[in-house]
Parts: C-alpha cells; sequence; structure tokens
C-alpha cells in the first residue's frame, strides 16, 4: 500500500510542484493550503507522513504539528523552514517533529527526510506486532498454567491420586547440575543424568566413592550435617571422576522426610564453579601482582631518596666521594625500575615470537658486553665458553636476549647475595646440539633449596625480598616456551645454581603458558 | 656523646641513605641488615632509637622485635618502623611508623620527639 502524505503549503506553486514529484515518488499526495484545513483532511484520511511548511497564515505550522501529535502521535510530521527558521525548527523537533528541510526544498534533502520517517513508520510497525505476538503468548501461556493449576489442585484435593511420576523424574534428569539422593550410611540411591554421564552410575556406591574418588567419608560432610539438623547446607567441594578430572563445585543439601517426618534421606545439588574458581585464582594472582609489584617500587623509590640525598649531601659538602656514590645509587636503582617496568609491560602484552637468522656468536657476545659492567662493579669474573662453529640461528633475538639478561642478573644477584665465598664468577656457555639451542647460566652463588627451586619460573615468586618482583624468572620462562623450548634449573643452597635453556631449531607448537 | 641510633634495614642502599641523613643532623649510627645480626648490635652498642624495616628475608622485623624485648634491659628502646609494607599493628609499640618512600624530615622530626636532639 502507497503511504499517504499530506503536504501543507500556502504558496500553490509548491504544492503543485512538490506534489508531483512526491507522486512520482510512490506516496499518494493529499495536500491543504492551510493550518485549518489540514486539520480536516487530516482527521479524514489519517495520512502516515505530514509535510508542513512553518509559516503560514492563520494556523502556523508549529500548531499544526501540535494539533496533529495531539491526535496521532505516530505521525511522521517534517517541517519546511525558511532560511532564517532555525530557532522554529528546533522547537519543532522539540514538538516531536521528525525532521526539517529548509526551502528551497532539494530532492536529496526531501528524500532524506521521508526516509527517515519511513523508517520510523517501519520500526514502530515492527514494534507494535511483536508487542502484540508477545501478549497473545502471555495471554496463551497463562491460560495453560491456570488449566494445569486448577487440575492439580482438583487432583489434590479429590481422589488424592498421585502426581504422575515420570514428569518428575523427567525434570529431576534434566536439571543442568548434579543431584544426587543419599541415605545415612554413604549410599547413593539416586542421581540424575549429568551426574550418571560424569561420575558413573551410582548402583549403590558411597558418595565419597563416587564423587571424590576417596576411601572413606569426607570430614565437613555437609549431608551429615543435613541429617544432624535438619537444616538444608551450602559449601564448596572439590568433585573428582573416574578420569581424574577435578570440578570445583558448589553444593547444597535439603534433607527428604517421610510421611513420619524423619529424614531418610538428603539431596544433594552441586553445581560445577572450576571456571568461576579459576577467575578467582587469577584475580588473586592479580591482586598479589599488585602488592608485589607496589612493595618492590616503594623500596625502589626510598633507595632513589637515597641517592639523591647523598648527592645534595655530597655536594653540600663538597664531598666529590660521596656525589659519586650516590649517583651510583641513583644509576642502580633506575636500572631496577626500568627492568621492573619493561617485565610488567612484557608481562602485560601478549607478544608473537619473530623468529631471524642470528649470528649466535655475535649474539653470545653481546649479551656478555650487556652484563659486563655489572659484574665488574661486583667483582664477579664472566666466563664465556662458546662452543665454536655456532653459526646461525632462527629465534627471536630481542625476546631471548631479555630472557637470558634476566637469568644472568639473577645469576649476579645470586652472588652478590653470598657472603662464604671469596671469589665469584658466572659461566656464561651457548652450544649447538641436534636441532636445538642450549644456553647454559652457571653461578656459585647463594643457590636454592626445593622450595624455591619449584616455584621460580611461577609469577611473582621472588626470594629477594625488597629487590625483586617475582616477575623476571617468569617472563624468562614464557619467552622460552613461546619458542616451544624449555628451561630448568640445577641447584643446591650454597652450592649456586646452573640454569639451562634449550630452544628448538623447528618452530614446534608453541606451548601455551596459562597464568 | 651523641645519641646513637640503629639502623636495621636489609637493603644496604636504605642503611647507607638512612646513616648519611643521621649522621648530618648529628646523631651517631650503626647498622645491621639481618634481624640476628641486630640483636648482637643491640646489645653490644645499647642505642637510644631503633629504625626497623619489617620485611627482611631470614628474619622479620616484628620477630627481631619479640626477642629483643624479651632482654628487660632492652626491650625500652624506642623503635621507629621504617617499612613498605602497610601493617602498623605488626609492632604495636612502636613510637612512629613511617612507609617508604619516606619523607626525610618527618623522620628527624619523629626521632627528635622520641629522643630529642643529637646532644
Amino acid at each position: 500500500m502507497k503511504p499517504k502524505l499530506l503536504l501543507v503549503d500556502d504558496e500553490e506553486g509548491i504544492r503543485k510542484v512538490l506534489g508531483i514529484s512526491l507522486a512520482d515518488s510512490g506516496y499518494t499526495v493529499l495536500s491543504a493550503e492551510n493550518g485549518e484545513e489540514a486539520l480536516r483532511v487530516f482527521d479524514h484520511e489519517q495520512p502516515d507522513i505530514v509535510l508542513t511548511d512553518i509559516k503560514m497564515p492563520g494556523m502556523d505550522g508549529i500548531t499544526l504539528l501540535r494539533r496533529i501529535k495531539q491526535q496521532n502521535p505516530e505521525t511522521e510530521v517534517i517541517m519546511i523552514t525558511g532560511h532564517g527558521d532555525m530557532e522554529l525548527a528546533i522547537k519543532s523537533l522539540q514538538y516531536d517533529a521528525t525532521d526539517f528541510v529548509t526551502k528551497p526544498i532539494s530532492d536529496d534533502a526531501l528524500e532524506k527526510s521521508l526516509q527517515k520517517a519511513r523508517e520510523r513508520i517501519l520500526i514502530r510497525r515492527k514494534l507494535k506486532e511483536y508487542t502484540e505476538n508477545l501478549e497473545s503468548l502471555v495471554h496463551e501461556k497463562s491460560a495453560r498454567l491456570q488449566a494445569v493449576a486448577k487440575s492439580l489442585a482438583s487432583k489434590a484435593s479429590g481422589a488424592q491420586q498421585p502426581p504422575d511420576p515420570s514428569r518428575y523424574q523427567k525434570i529431576f534428569d534434566d536439571m543442568p547440575c548434579y543431584i544426587t539422593v543419599r541415605d545415612r550410611q554413604y549410599h547413593l540411591t539416586a542421581a540424575n543424568r549429568l551426574f550418571r554421564q560424569d561420575f558413573g552410575e551410582p548402583g549403590g556406591s558411597c558418595c565419597y566413592e563416587l564423587c571424590k574418588q576417596a576411601a572413606a567419608p569426607c570430614e565437613d560432610c555437609p549431608a551429615d550435617k543435613t541429617f544432624h539438623s535438619g537444616c538444608p547446607q551450602q559449601t564448596e567441594m572439590v568433585f573428582k571422576t573416574q578420569t581424574g578430572a577435578s570440578f570445583n563445585t558448589l553444593v547444597w543439601t535439603t534433607p527428604v522426610r517421610d510421611a513420619h517426618a524423619e529424614i531418610t534421606h538428603v539431596l544433594l545439588m552441586a553445581t560445577n564453579i572450576t571456571q568461576l574458581s579459576q577467575l578467582q585464582d587469577h584475580l588473586a594472582s592479580l591482586g598479589l601482582m599488585i602488592g608485589s609489584v607496589s612493595h618492590a617500587i616503594k623500596g625502589m623509590l626510598t633507595g632513589l631518596d637515597g641517592g639523591m640525598y647523598l648527592i645534595d649531601a655530597g655536594f653540600a659538602h663538597e664531598d666529590q666521594a660521596q656525589v659519586m656514590e650516590g649517583w651510583e645509587v641513583v644509576k642502580l636503582m633506575v636500572g631496577r625500575i626500568r627492568g621492573m617496568v619493561l617485565d610488567i609491560l612484557y608481562q602485560a602484552k601478549e607478544r608473537a615470537v619473530v623468529r631471524t637468522p642470528v649470528d649466535l656468536a655475535v649474539f653470545a657476545e653481546e649479551l656478555s658486553s650487556l652484563i659486563a659492567p655489572k659484574m665488574k662493579r661486583h667483582g664477579i669474573r664472566l666466563v664465556q665458553e662458546f662452543a665454536p662453529g655456532l653459526g646461525r640461528f632462527e629465534l627471536d633475538a630481542g625476546q631471548v636476549q631479555a630472557a637470558l639478561v634476566n637469568i644472568l642478573e639473577n645469576a649476579v644477584d645470586a652472588c652478590i647475595e653470598d657472603h662464604q665465598k671469596t671469589e665469584h664468577r658466572v659461566v656464561f656457555r651457548v652450544r649447538r646440539e641436534p636441532q636445538q639451542v642450549v644456553f647454559e647460566v652457571e653461578d656459585n652463588g647463594i643457590g636454592m633449596d626445593a622450595d624455591t627451586r619449584a616455584g621460580i619460573f611461577t609469577l611473582f615468586a621472588s626470594s629477594k625480598a625488597d629487590k625483586g618482583t617475582g616477575l623476571g624468572l617468569f617472563v624468562a620462562a614464557k619467552i622460552v616456551h613461546q619458542h616451544g623450548g624449555e628451561i630448568t634449573v640445577a641447584s643446591e643452597p650454597g652450592q649456586g645454581a646452573c640454569f639451562s635453556m634449550r630452544l628448538p631449531a623447528v618452530c614446534g607448537e608453541p606451548q601455551k603458558n596459562h597464568i | 656523646m651523641a645519641k646513637k641510633i640503629l639502623i636495621i634495614d636489609d637493603d644496604p642502599i636504605i642503611v647507607k641513605y638512612l646513616t648519611a641523613l643521621l649522621e648530618d643532623n648529628g646523631y651517631s649510627t650503626c647498622s645491621a641488615t639481618t634481624g640476628a645480626a641486630a640483636l648482637e648490635v643491640v646489645k653490644r652498642e645499647k642505642p637510644d632509637l631503633i629504625t626497623l624495616d619489617l620485611e627482611m628475608p631470614e628474619e622479620w622485623g616484628p620477630h627481631f622485635y619479640r626477642r629483643m624485648t624479651k632482654d628487660p634491659e632492652l626491650q625500652d628502646i624506642p623503635v621507629i618502623v621504617i617499612s613498605g609494607m602497610a601493617g602498623r599493628h605488626a609492632i604495636k609499640k612502636a613510637v612512629a611508623y613511617l612507609s617508604k618512600p619516606f619523607d626525610p624530615d618527618k623522620l628527624l622530626l619523629t626521632v627528635q620527639r622520641a629522643i630529642g636532639l643529637p646532644d
């Protein structure tokens, strides 16, 4: 059906010309020469769209707009405005005009306004359809519910007919969580489909056998508490399947009573919240990071203050040595802060590995020159053992360098911390093995015990108190894993440590390293 | 004789900083970088005041403090906690708690309030 459009303008010429072009565009065009006539036509014909001049003798366009909107708010009214009528035009929008076009009317501007009007009509029509559909759906469903309620009531009050058990069984089975029923002897007497699917058929087994692969009841069994108190319980438990998968679950219990109100069974409902728990862990490690990083920053800032103080005091006392001492402290602190910031940035960003062929001997020399000044300052000897004929190797030079610098700096720190030995050295080895390159960093510093060793590649494990954030080795391990390689450590307390980093030559599947 | 302050912090740079700051203002100082060493220094030097870091490898500040206060001769030495940790309750009897990075003027004022001017 063609949309009906009412064109209102006191100038006959405009009515004629616009009328023809609008009819050409597929509208049924009605027209009126003033507001009063327009309202009469509107009453009679109920057009979808009204296009009206804003300035007319007698009733003006704004009044006409308001009257039309009063009668039928869904009518789309487009205003035609003169050049200096901007205020009026804006006023018309406040009265919910669809749009306005300025004289002289360009076909494009008018078409845009009309299109806007048509879209609004279409959307409104669709919305109406949906609403009506929804209403009829609600009517239909509530009628059905009422019928069910009625039949239930008549069954309950009338013949004491038992409810249809198969229907309850179906609901029980379809519940998207684990539901079991347990007697006082820990035997499962029923289980829903999801439970049977993940944990196996109950078949008279005990709950702890099926849910936990355990040989004895859990301490703090919530079902026991419910048997005892008659009250529902809520708790978190870890369930374990026969295949060894474990789920974190949230468990509710509720008593099941017989005709004499005795509790004979307890119903357990468990929801898998493993993902939630993982998220919790992730958040906890983030919190840990913020704590660890802020602690480290505080220490570094205090050190920086110290360095600046020494410089100031040195200048005041004209003590060149103290100025130099302060300057060394400032350099050291700035270096630590830089290292930490880079580690944090690295940790925050997922980076792709970009391999390029690298001359290993040159690469190893460069690395040595990065760490050598720090070692020299602390009187630690650097022993380079680069195998001959290392050749070229494809790796992400920037990333592998960052990883090795972290390891080398740790080796230096381990030597500085050690006060037992009189001489310290760090051995940096590079060699080729079939299909891989091996980097080794061996120090004779303080070494590590088994506990420290076990955790060093995890996030925020630091054994360096104020000086470490626990990011360095984590980042190193992440880089190595991204290269498809492996990193290991051998160490004993007081005996130093040896880190080995092996990177494969061919690009294997990078190991996904979740934190 | 100038009043003596014992500085306990595992970071040698911070020890250096506090030493210079306090000595420039007329106090005499001694220092320790572990809790175990600190107890020896306290016994030997009998300081008038102690600045104490809370988090140190091997022995933490609060543990050192508990051991020190078991000795009746040492238990009344005032302690100022200077730490990056938020834990005002770790040492309840501390005369002041400054968090790192601390304001040097505030530290000097706190020291002065606790034990007065250097001599």
